[in-house]
């Protein structure tokens, strides 16, 4: 290659970083993207997990999450699976990453199709059914559980794209994409809304579109890495909460 | 045979065709660089720092090759980068294909489509068959250029003449 070629190839590229610089910098807060990004699994291939087996087949650990002060969560419908997910935080997420070591990371599932009744509502205070769990990022949940917690009022975090929360989200529910370049700021915002430790003890459910999605696991491991310690991910996400015919809302607003 | 492929009639609509196909492919990703980034992430092969910036700086790259292929500017510059670029896509989309690791390309669509596992395999077998098509019009771009030169370098009475 001459020089004259390697100089019109350096010219091009240099062309499209300005470009996209200076796109970026104009660009709506749902399409900018943070220069640097933070993504601790970036170079983690996730196992690949086959389609679900009937419900006998699974391998089920009929015991309470050690850590657990409290009944585990629903545990009259649902069997507790100790396993390390595809997601696992080997690395910590957020704005403070040296604060916590990651665990194991306890995954509380119903067994697949398995018919499960939600939990009777009831006036029981959320925090003693689910208790914090500070040494682990966070817990998966199935319907049963999430619905009982959104019975409750407890915060709602939608990890999906702007766009298609508009589109239709849990009722309630805030949109906190970790794709989008503000997402530090609203983690910022939710951490100076909670200021007080008590408070970043309360459950937090948060959710993406189920299946591979790791997108709620992401910004599960965002809060935990700044002591929000009560973090539950809604493995089977919007389209499950959509099957169950639980309540949904669309447009900017929760 | 050779002066078939090296033909200018041949060699332009290569050239518009191949731009076409970067332009139409990068638009989609300017439009929305975090569906982007998202996919870049899935190739699990970017270290973290650099999947933003990526997906901020190729798409306007594969841009500007596109166009530059297509109004025949800095053409030589233009197949550089669009050889680089299909090399790295084709070495990116194998090695997932090898270690099992079923993605969306993210080539022409940034949506997640939601596909299953054996989908997702298909496609990327069918993807790299794709781009390895597209190395071979780049590489008829680079044969008719290499001929075009060969002919201006001969001295001027022993030029064919057409």
């Amino acid at each position: 290659m001459n020089s004259k070629i390697a100089l019109q190839t350096a010219g091009l590229i240099v062309a499209g970083v300005v470009l996209a610089l200076c796109a970026n910098a104009f660009a709506s807060h749902d399409r900018k993207l943070a220069l640097v990004g933070s993504y601790p699994n970036a170079l983690k291939v996730p196992p690949h997990e086959a389609a679900p087996p009937p419900a006998p087949q699974m391998t089920i650990i009929p015991q309470v999450p050690t850590t657990s002060q409290a009944p585990a969560p629903s545990a009259a419908t649902a069997a507790t699976v100790t396993q390390t997910t595809a997601t696992a935080a080997n690395e910590t997420m957020g704005l403070n990453p040296a604060a916590r070591n990651p665990a194991a990371i306890t995954t509380t599932t119903s067994a697949p199709h398995a018919p499960s009744p939600p939990p009777p509502i009831t006036n029981e205070d959320p925090l003693k059914r689910f208790p914090a769990h500070p040494d682990k990022p966070y817990l998966e949940i199935a319907f049963a559980d999430v619905k009982w917690l959104h019975e409750k009022n407890v915060l709602f975090l939608d990890a999906r794209r702007t766009s298609v929360y508009e589109q239709g989200h849990i009722a309630g529910a805030r949109t906190y994409s970790v794709w989008e370049s503000d997402v530090d700021d609203k983690v910022q915002k939710l951490y100076a809304e909670r200021g007080d430790p008590r408070e970043q003890a309360n459950p937090i459910v948060i959710y993406c579109s189920g299946g591979d999605c790791e997108d709620s696991h992401m910004l599960a491991q965002k809060l935990w890495g700044i002591q929000f310690n009560n973090l539950y991910v809604y493995k089977d996400g919007f389209p499950d909460w959509q099957q169950h015919g639980a309540q949904v809302h669309t447009g900017v607003k929760p | 045979m050779k002066r078939l492929l090296a033909h200018p009639w041949l060699t332009i609509r290569v050239q518009i065709a191949l731009g076409a196909i970067f332009v139409i492919a990068a638009l989609p990703k300017i439009a929305d660089p975090p569906s982007f980034a998202h996919m870049i992430y899935n190739y699990r092969l970017v270290p973290s720092p650099l999947i933003n910036i990526s997906a901020l700086m190729m798409p306007w790259v594969e841009l500007l090759a596109g166009l530059a292929l297509i109004l025949g500017a800095w053409k030589a510059a233009a197949r550089t980068v669009i050889a680089i670029l299909l090399a790295v896509f084709i070495v990116a989309i194998s090695i997932n294909l090898f270690r099992d690791n079923a993605i969306d390309c993210g080539c022409f669509n940034v949506a997640d489509r939601g596909k299953t596992h054996e989908q997702r395999i298909v496609d990327m077998k069918v993807d790299v068959l794709r781009d390895l098509g597209m190395m071979l019009l780049v590489a008829q771009l680079w044969w008719a250029a290499a001929e075009e030169k060969r002919r201006f370098a001969e001295p001027p009475g022993s030029r064919s003449v057409a």
